[in-house]
């Protein structure tokens, strides 16, 4: 276990860099940041100095093992725009796309696990078919549109909830909801196969021979086998579901870590935008490990080099 | 399943832990909502080039001079007059009744030290480029101060506009850093509280010298997207938002809950031509092919069927708004023969292909759908482009700094709020300026003559010139000033400012 544990660690580790060299290059080929920094009419003198001053006239790969060396002490530079530390600027952000992911996780698994599970009991009935619609137009569906029509109908027509913001839980409603129907449709399909599946295992026979009562063959075997799949796509899903974060957050002004990305992407405040890639990408890989883990703990076959 | 429960508990009662306190109780009646597409980088607004900072810079500090919004001219505010000594001396009263919100009085030691603060290179402040040409400020008596600058600088009064006051004490006492944070102005409004990102909220200064806000509470709200704003506003959630684009108008006057206002504003909006030839060698050197670009376009017609009628029809990049404007001049009318034989005369008797560069609409409402029109006519006389389109501002500007963006590409100018025609021609019709891909030694002298000299007439003269010169020699294909749009609550009156800078302390509630 432990042995799995240092590995996964170590690929951590160079997936990080890989992300933070690859965002850097991105980064500095998309343009001159100072271009938008300085007032347009400011002479060619007042660009050099700027350059020169936020180290942009250094060879890039200096530029990089000046934020990367810093960056592992913590110290991902100062925001350009805002002048205060971004790491700062970065984890203040931090805690409202948490709390908006989780709820949306949360939203997503209420709707994807008694409809799966209901789907797979009652194959090919209406329920099921109804279910499959449901889930294909859910997927199809762009999600800053479902944000904007549930503005429309819950903010605008029924004035029951904040049309955007973030202080009181009627601003959760609507960006949860909107998270969630992104994810639930996968979800509930992985549910539903997986319970398919294991309904038809010999242990669920054997279950039944005993007399066991179907609620409990249900609950007891057939849903915690399925959950492994559906963990472990969870896991790969909270990355996506980061990404919905950066739409939902946009649409409903939520002032995440999402939001402050796009606009310091917008701005090209580039300490700013590494920090917050290096951070997401760390929470997304963390995630990743830990769904391994309790997959692991639930199903005894994966635990590797006990 | 005992443990899930209990851990969906937990994190429903910390989403209830960290939602932020309740507003301070302010009623409904006593506020004004205003919506922000993005937050403020500081509350330090020399240290900004964003219109952001000019705003809420302008609702909680003053300014030694403003702007008439009914008239466009520059008026007194902290300042009560002003007089050049002579071609490199302005004299500047002050008032005597203004306090800072920390209580301290305002007086000239306050001016010098804002000034000195800006131009010292060392504090590198964003705003030092706009009064660079200040040389020193000298402390009079209380209230009055003396400005030396580089030679005769006819936008000093312009530029008055564009600097809030600051405090000395707090300048020496709390420096930089505090300042970031901690607005200490002499505006109608005070900061109270500021959550990044999301929100301010501003209270009326009670000790204000000059009219007192209608409303006691600002809230300035950070909404990015453009349909969440208008859904705000009709819902009830903002009362003032701004750049609203031209589809959605119909849907607030007829929502019985808000209403637009338009107002032009100081932006002029072009395609540059080639004519330095700084992206190589092109048709657009040639003058004939210029006119022919400008006489193929019906611009009227784009103006009034695809915008809506949200643009006035300009003869040269100069605004209508801009001191120099020359409203005698009549812009291009279409004529395709012409054109045609313009081409045919110039050696392009089957037209020209040409690359034509095209960006995100940032500033330009429905930037794509009249940029397509306007290709449509082009082709009609033989000019035929492919279009090729750079979806992020950043590189686009840089293709344009760096001269690469030739032979025609869509540009756009808002003068720096500088209502002046030197603030575009200096800039974007100068041999070798960076937006410039206009050289000519004639218009150069001209601008430069209208710079040195403080004379309104004089200047006034050389700018007919120069916009006949511009005009004759078709420096580029020119379109239109353009209008701001802005959604107003029906709780409030409010008008469209033409330069742009929304004064909430300008807001009253609406008489029933």
């Amino acid at each position: 276990m432990r042995q799995y544990i240092v590995r996964q660690l170590v690929q951590l580790v160079v997936v990080v860099l890989g992300i933070s060299i690859l965002s850097f290059a991105i980064l500095h080929v998309i343009g001159d940041p100072v271009l938008l920094l300085l007032p347009q009419n400011a002479g060619k003198d007042e660009f050099e100095r700027y350059r020169k001053l936020l180290g942009l006239d250094q060879p890039l790969v200096v530029q990089y093992w000046k934020f990367a060396s810093s960056a592992v002490q913590g110290d991902f530079g100062k925001s350009w725009y805002a002048d205060i530390p971004a790491f700062g600027l970065v984890l203040e952000r931090m805690p409202p796309t948490i709390y908006l992911t989780l709820a949306g996780l949360l939203v997503a698994l209420l709707i994807a696990l008694p409809l799966g599970i209901l789907s797979a009991l009652k194959r090919h009935s209406f329920v099921d078919n109804l279910c499959t619609v449901l889930a294909v137009g859910g997927q199809a569906m762009p999600i800053f549109w479902l944000g904007i029509m549930l503005i429309l109908v819950f903010a605008v027509r029924f004035r029951a909830l904040p049309a955007s913001g973030y202080g009181t839980w009627q601003h959760f409603v609507m960006p949860a909801f909107t998270l969630g129907a992104f994810l639930a449709p996968i979800t509930m399909r992985l549910v539903r196969s997986g319970v398919i599946e294991v309904m038809n295992m010999e242990y669920i026979k054997t279950a039944r021979a005993k007399g066991v009562g179907e609620r409990m063959v249900v609950i007891k075997h057939a849903f915690r086998n399925a959950c492994i799949p559906v963990i472990t796509v969870l896991g790969i899903q909270f990355g996506q579901l980061l990404g919905g974060a950066i739409v939902t957050e946009t649409v409903f002004a939520w002032p995440g870590v999402a939001t402050l990305t796009v606009e310091s992407i917008r701005n090209q405040d580039f300490p700013v935008v590494q920090c917050a890639v290096v951070l997401l990408a760390l929470i997304i890989v963390l995630v990743n490990l830990v769904v391994d883990l309790i997959v692991g703990l639930i199903d005894p076959r994966i635990r590797v080099g006990a | 399943m005992g443990r899930a429960v209990s851990l969906g508990c937990v994190f429903l009662l910390s989403l209830g832990l960290v939602a932020p306190a309740p507003l301070d109780a302010q009623t409904k009646d006593e506020t004004i909502v205003y919506a922000l597409q993005g937050d403020l980088p500081n509350w330090d607004p020399p240290n900004s080039v964003l219109r952001e900072s000019i705003i809420l810079g302008y609702n909680v500090f003053d300014h030694l001079a403003t702007r008439d919004l009914k008239t466009g001219r520059v008026i007194p505010s902290l300042a009560t007059s002003w007089k050049a000594l002579d071609d490199t001396t302005w004299e500047v009263k002050l008032r005597t009744d203004v306090k800072f919100h920390d209580g301290q009085k305002f007086a000239a030691r306050d001016v010098k030290a804002t000034f000195d603060r800006v131009l010292d290179e060392k504090n590198k402040l964003t705003a030092r480029g706009n009064h660079a040409k200040i040389k020193s400020i000298e402390v009079v008596d209380d209230h009055t101060v003396r400005f030396r600058t580089d030679g005769p600088y006819p936008l000093f009064v312009e530029r008055l506009t564009a600097q809030v006051m600051q405090s000395e004490k707090v300048i020496r006492e709390k420096g930089h850093e505090w300042m970031q944070e901690n607005p200490v102005g002499t505006g109608p409004y005070k900061l109270v509280r500021w959550t990044k990102k999301q929100e301010h909220l501003l209270v009326r200064n009670d000790d204000y010298w000059g009219p007192k806000p209608a409303f006691k509470y600002v809230r300035v709200r950070i909404i990015p997207e453009t349909a969440t704003q208008i859904a705000e506003l009709i819902s009830g959630g903002v009362d003032v938002i701004k750049a609203v684009p031209p589809d959605p108008m119909d849907v607030f006057n007829k929502s019985g809950v808000a209403r637009t206002s338009t107002s032009p504003i100081l932006r002029t909006a072009f395609l540059q031509l080639d004519q330095a030839a700084r992206s190589g060698p092109n048709p657009f050197t040639d003058r004939r092919v210029r006119q022919a670009a400008n006489l193929a376009v019906d611009m009227d017609a784009v103006i009034k069927h695809v915008l809506n009628g949200l643009g006035d029809r300009t003869a040269t990049g100069v605004n209508p708004m801009a001191f120099g404007y020359d409203s005698n001049l009549k812009p291009y009318k279409q004529d395709v023969e012409r054109a045609k034989k313009l081409l045919a005369e110039a050696g392009y008797p089957n037209g020209i292909d040409i690359r034509f560069r095209t960006g995100p609409a940032i500033v330009e409402p429905g930037l794509r759908q009249t940029s397509d029109a306007v290709v449509a006519d082009l082709a009609k006389a033989g000019i035929r482009t492919q279009q090729n389109y750079i979806g992020e501002i950043g590189p686009y500007v840089t293709q344009v700094k760096e001269g690469k963006a030739g032979p025609m590409f869509e540009w756009s100018w808002g003068y720096y709020s500088v209502f002046d025609a030197d603030a575009i021609l200096y800039d974007v019709f100068r041999c070798g300026e960076a937006y410039s891909y206009y050289c000519n030694k004639a218009l150069d002298d001209l601008i430069h003559t209208g710079r040195s000299t403080l004379d309104a007439k004089k200047r006034t003269e050389i700018y007919l010139k120069a916009q006949r010169l511009h005009f004759e020699d078709a420096a580029y294909l020119y379109k239109w000033g353009l209008r701001g749009v802005w959604g107003v609550s029906n709780r409030v009156d409010y008008e469209a400012p033409r330069d742009e800078i929304d004064r909430m302390f300008a807001a009253k509630p609406r008489k029933k």
